[in-house]
């Protein structure tokens, strides 16, 4: 997850300040990633840093406000343009399973089959965030939880696929 | 409110009498989404017949809405059906001759009722067919046509929607476009819903689920309880 380029995102339109960003951020996750102030506020003093943001003063509470500049700007459209690499083998159970094989661990089964639980509680709750993104009309998160359900999909008929091995 | 005591349903066949519901004792309440999983020819899709009137129970009674199946002759079953309950079924059955439009309305014609325009063109915008009225099923992809038939299905209103394997012949994009559709309907219109199935996804929306076995159910489990994924992982591949 890129904060940084989130929080340019969010101020590509307008000013905010660190605050607002912080909500901002939150409404657009719709709360699924919890992101504290401190984080927030260090990420826009690198931001600034890099001159990728500028502060254009304070508001009527005195509130430093942000500002995206051009070299922010051509970073978030080169970050959108970038093509995003998955490291399709470094995932933690896979590596349980390769272990459980090493020492020839007894309960390999059971481990995979409380694995498929867990995911079908996944699945279940994704469900359940779906109806709510959908009453909300939050299309893109929506969108998101389908390529969240069709990857746990996938990964359930992989288990049942090592559970029958 | 839907009730089954101890409902038997036997058919013959030449000199062999073959018992598909054994016994089958279901509570479902009003507003509740209840689906039914369970192996081919476990008795799930007969169940969906007699409760949809479709059939009557060799032994036991249905009662829907505090209304008696069984009592009633096979003209009053068809009219309490056409009233009370819409059903969607795998293949759709929409009628290939007639339009997006006639296939809708065609419950309300059967029951002599007033077509309200406005109702249906709602009911199109809601099913997302806007402007397909005069489409017939053929030129609709699989999606649509179980959409269509979605509509149909809640033309009159029913208080119980019947949902026999409403996501078995679509993809699975399609098939959350479907049980999307039918979940927001259960939120705003408060209507009891069950749906047989076999997939795990769209067990997912139900509040509980009841496992078919050998004509009886084996076991049920609701959304609430704590192994309730693990009893999806159990019986659902």
């Amino acid at each position: 997850m890129s904060v940084k380029h989130s929080l340019l995102a969010l101020l590509y339109e307008n000013p905010g300040h660190g605050y607002e960003l912080k909500t901002g951020f939150e409404r657009l996750v719709q709360g699924m990633w919890p992101l504290n102030a401190g984080q927030v506020y260090s990420t826009l003093d690198r931001l600034e840093r890099d001159k990728l943001v500028e502060s254009p003063g304070y508001d009527e509470k005195d509130r430093k406000l942000y500002v995206i500049t051009e070299l922010g700007k051509r970073e978030l459209w080169d970050w959108l343009k970038q093509p995003v690499a998955r490291s399709l083998l470094k995932d933690e159970f896979y590596f349980k399973y390769l272990c459980a094989d090493l020492v020839d661990y007894e309960e390999k089964q059971n481990m995979i089959q409380k694995q498929k639980e867990t995911m079908i509680k996944d699945i279940l709750a994704l469900t359940q965030l779906k109806k709510q993104m959908n009453e909300s009309q939050q299309y893109s998160m929506k969108m998101l939880i389908e390529g969240a359900l069709l990857h746990l999909e996938a990964d359930i008929k992989w288990l049942d696929m090592i559970l029958q091995d | 409110m839907i009730e089954t005591i101890g409902v038997k349903r036997e058919f013959r066949t030449g000199k062999d009498t073959v018992s598909v519901l054994k016994g089958v004792n279901l509570f479902v309440n009003k507003g509740e989404f209840v689906a039914i999983i369970g192996p081919s020819g476990s008795g799930k899709s007969t169940l969906l017949q007699l409760l949809g009137g479709l059939d009557v129970p060799t032994e036991g009674s249905i009662i829907l809405n505090g209304s008696t199946m069984e009592a009633k002759t096979e003209k009053q079953r068809t009219i309490f059906r056409r009233r009370n309950i819409g059903f969607v079924f795998q293949n759709y059955q929409l009628l290939p001759t007639l339009t997006v439009h006639e296939n809708i309305v065609f419950p309300l014609h059967a029951d002599g009722k007033k077509v309200s325009e406005y109702d249906v063109q709602k009911l199109l915008k809601a099913v997302d067919l806007k402007g397909r009225d005069k489409w017939y099923p053929h030129e609709l992809s699989g999606g649509q046509q179980q959409r269509v038939a979605i509509a149909r299905a809640l033309i009159n209103q029913p208080d119980i929607l019947l949902a026999d394997e409403p996501t078995g012949n679509l993809d699975r994009r399609r098939s959350s476009d479907i049980l999307d559709l039918l979940s927001k309907f259960h939120s705003e219109r408060k209507q009891t819903i069950i749906m047989v199935t076999h997939d795990m996804f769209a067990a997912g929306y139900a509040d509980r689920v009841v496992l078919f076995k050998d004509g009886v159910i084996e076991t049920e489990v609701r959304r609430e309880e704590d192994d309730y994924a693990a009893f999806l992982s159990r019986f659902m591949a």
